[in-house]
């Protein structure tokens, strides 16, 4: 096996971690400041898909279409959390409305995506300048792949930039520490979670909204990434960012080699390393620590 | 007035009284994915089952019958659809059990079916077991089985040459492992040798092949098979167009490739020179009874129909034919025995050939046409479509018993 194609795969299943990464970074960001499992996590991913069918047709033009599917999932997630979920913060057994709740929008808004749009597949093209591939040395990567792999760099360094270096960070990630405290200090908490909740959303309609020159564009398509989401954040420590960074990596790259050497088992490889992690270092691999690193 | 008024009220509910007995309803209790990914299925046989029951109503059933289709969404669940097929018996009283997409599910209705001796008309599912060892008397299939597809593949693989070194991608369960079987075996019994150097299980629904892509293109195969449906195929086409796939080998997709859902999906995205069929093509064949059934199904849906249409279609055709035949809808057995052989002109037929039904295996026996993807901006918004198809003759298809034998040694 020539080096060049190991890296070929390194890198193919690299850009398969970033997409994934993209979907799970919002749900893990809102596991990790509010503790809540948003199960519809995967249908902003969805609707964020169906928003830029619908924006770039509109305007003509890809990018305008992703910023303002971007914007409007969260928008819809900010709607979801000052209508819904605030009701149920604080009340015993909190975790089992949440799932209950989240759930029953997986159901709402993949009606909705079919009463709005129709059943049948939609599709959205790369733009113009990311359609080709690039050439290095004798490997050949898709530009939108890279294109891919950059922006999920990005947001991962913004995001620690912002959790770590700013006011506003600090009072995110002291939300996740202790909300009562930090209420009496004079912050509008609730004011906190709703915009955490549309930022962590709208990370899932960009993920959307980008996975979907790639992908199909069908109801459905929603409850089959939060899956493999789930995996992920499950890998990398529930409500760790870089955790989930990790997690998608290893998911990636897992499928990229087992692909080579066990093509049979290759879809049940993910599952696996969940259980050996779960068995050996049930907290994931970057555990939240009691400080609430997010 | 107001006895005169009552007088008349009374007249009008005698008039619907004796119309309604006049007019014998026998109902048809469908299942079908409404929600998710198959909904754009349901929906599709939804229409053309109403398209269907226009002309059979237009034409007439005997006894005044009128057919009535219920449509409840089987979620692609196995165990729930057994659960509405039930009630559908025990508290709607169908004669017919009708549709299913999922073969996961048709494998458990045909259960039901068969335990309560009621027709059950298969529209769109292609396990082959159904119509094979899985085979019980009250089952019918309308559409073609995965057999059927493969024996055509591995016929035109075998006139095409050219080729020797072959791969594999299709989703990891029933359907996918199926038709790379049945595709070895047609290979096998047609004396065709070859070298397999992949084989690739993407879980359903997988939305990034990436890996897999970068995989195939180093094992350097003459001819990637594919065995996708639906959305699968959509998102698999994107992205190995964006590695370049398809300019280093040839991409061969016999059962569902084809679909006009995909080429709908794709746009000009659809790259060229990809062989592929589908079990209904909108523009072939070019048949009065094609192009009336396509132009229907465009001005009740403002779209082109995706294959399950005419399944369904297809389907309420055999009950109505089998109804006429046997001059009421109440014996089981004239049913059956109606149905086995029966011809049904349908639009997928070119011209000179009729489907009909197996008596022994109660498949329906189609030809097949394979074509190769070109730019025909006709059917919008597709903007490439299957043309140059090659049409394999029914008869070498199905039924095929040695098959079936050997299928009922290697599978329960």
């Amino acid at each position: 096996m020539d080096i060049s194609f190991l890296l070929s795969q390194l890198i193919g299943g690299l850009s398969t971690a970033m997409l994934l990464f993209l979907v799970s970074s919002g749900l893990s960001l809102i596991f990790g400041v509010g503790k809540v499992f948003n199960f519809a996590h995967g249908s902003f991913y969805l609707l964020g898909s169906y928003l830029a069918y619908q924006f770039i047709n509109m305007f003509t033009n890809f990018w305008v279409g992703v910023v303002c599917a971007t914007i409007g999932a969260g928008i819809f997630g900010m709607v979801m959390e000052f209508l819904f979920l605030r009701r149920i913060y604080g009340r015993q057994d909190e975790g089992g409305f949440q799932i209950l709740l989240t759930y029953s929008f997986i159901l709402i808004i993949d009606d909705m995506v079919k009463f709005i749009w129709g059943s049948e597949y939609k599709t959205i093209e790369k733009p113009e300048i990311l359609i080709d591939q690039v050439q290095i040395g004798s490997i050949f990567i898709p530009k939108y792949s890279l294109f891919i792999l950059i922006v999920g760099l990005l947001i991962a360094i913004s995001f620690w930039f912002i959790l770590n270096k700013t006011e506003t960070g600090k009072i995110v990630k002291a939300t996740a520490i202790d909300r009562d405290m930090l209420g009496l200090l004079g912050i509008n908490v609730p004011l906190v979670m709703t915009t955490v909740f549309g930022v962590a959303t709208a990370m899932g309609g960009l993920s959307g909204a980008l996975a979907a020159p790639l992908r199909t564009v069908t109801p459905g398509a929603g409850i089959e990434v939060i899956i493999d989401s789930l995996i992920v954040i499950v890998l990398g420590g529930l409500g760790n960012f870089w955790g989930a960074l990790l997690g998608s990596i290893i998911i990636g790259e897992v499928l990229a080699f087992g692909i080579l050497w066990v093509p049979q088992w290759a879809s049940l490889l993910n599952f696996l390393v969940m259980v050996l992690v779960l068995i050996f270092k049930p907290e994931g691999l970057f555990p939240q620590k009691k400080g609430g690193r997010v | 007035m107001s006895k005169k008024l009552s007088l008349c009220v009374m007249f009008l509910l005698l008039l619907f009284a004796t119309q309604s007995f006049a007019e014998q309803v026998v109902k048809i209790g469908a299942l079908y994915p409404m929600s998710g990914r198959g909904g754009l299925y349901g929906k599709d046989s939804e229409i053309a089952i109403k398209i269907a029951l226009d002309e059979v109503h237009k034409k007439g059933l005997p006894k005044g019958i009128k057919l009535d289709v219920i449509i409840t969404d089987d979620q692609s669940k196995p165990d729930y659809a057994v659960s509405v097929a039930k009630r559908y018996i025990t508290e709607e009283k169908v004669k017919f059990l009708f549709g299913v997409v999922s073969s996961a599910v048709a494998l458990a209705v045909t259960e039901v079916s068969k335990n309560n001796k009621i027709i059950f008309v298969g529209t769109d599912h292609a396990a082959t077991d159904l119509t094979a060892q899985k085979f019980q008397p009250y089952y019918f299939r309308v559409s073609n089985n995965t057999y059927q597809s493969m024996m055509a593949g591995a016929m035109y693989l075998k006139e095409m040459g050219g080729w020797k070194k072959i791969a594999y991608i299709g989703p990891d369960y029933a359907y996918g492992r199926d038709q790379w079987m049945e595709l070895k075996y047609a290979l096998d019994k047609l004396g065709v040798t070859y070298e397999v150097v992949g084989e690739y299980w993407p879980k359903l629904y997988e939305p990034d092949y990436t890996s897999y892509i970068t995989a195939i293109i180093n094992a350097k195969p003459d001819i990637l098979v594919a065995g996708f449906w639906g959305g699968d195929t959509v998102a698999f086409i994107k992205q190995a167009k964006a590695y370049g796939l398809f300019s280093k080998m040839k991409y061969f997709h016999p059962d569902a490739g084809g679909n006009y859902e995909v080429m709908a999906a794709l746009g000009k995205e659809m790259p060229e020179g990809l062989i592929m069929s589908a079990r209904h093509h909108v523009n072939w064949p070019d048949t009065p009874e094609n192009k009336a059934f396509v132009e229907k199904f465009y001005k009740q849906a403002g779209r082109y129909p995706s294959y399950a249409a005419e399944g369904a279609y297809a389907g309420i055709h055999l009950i109505a034919e089998a109804i006429r035949k046997v001059g009421n809808a109440d014996d089981t057995e004239a049913l059956v025995k109606a149905m086995e052989g029966m011809k049904l002109r349908l639009p997928e037929d070119p011209k000179g050939f009729t489907s009909y039904i197996d008596p022994k295996t109660h498949q329906i026996v189609q030809v097949q046409a394979i074509g190769v993807t070109e730019k025909n901006k006709k059917y919008p918004p597709a903007e490439v479509m299957l043309g140059k198809f090659k049409v394999y003759d029914a008869n070498k298809l199905w039924p095929d018993f040695d098959y079936i034998e050997y299928l009922k040694k290697t599978k329960k």
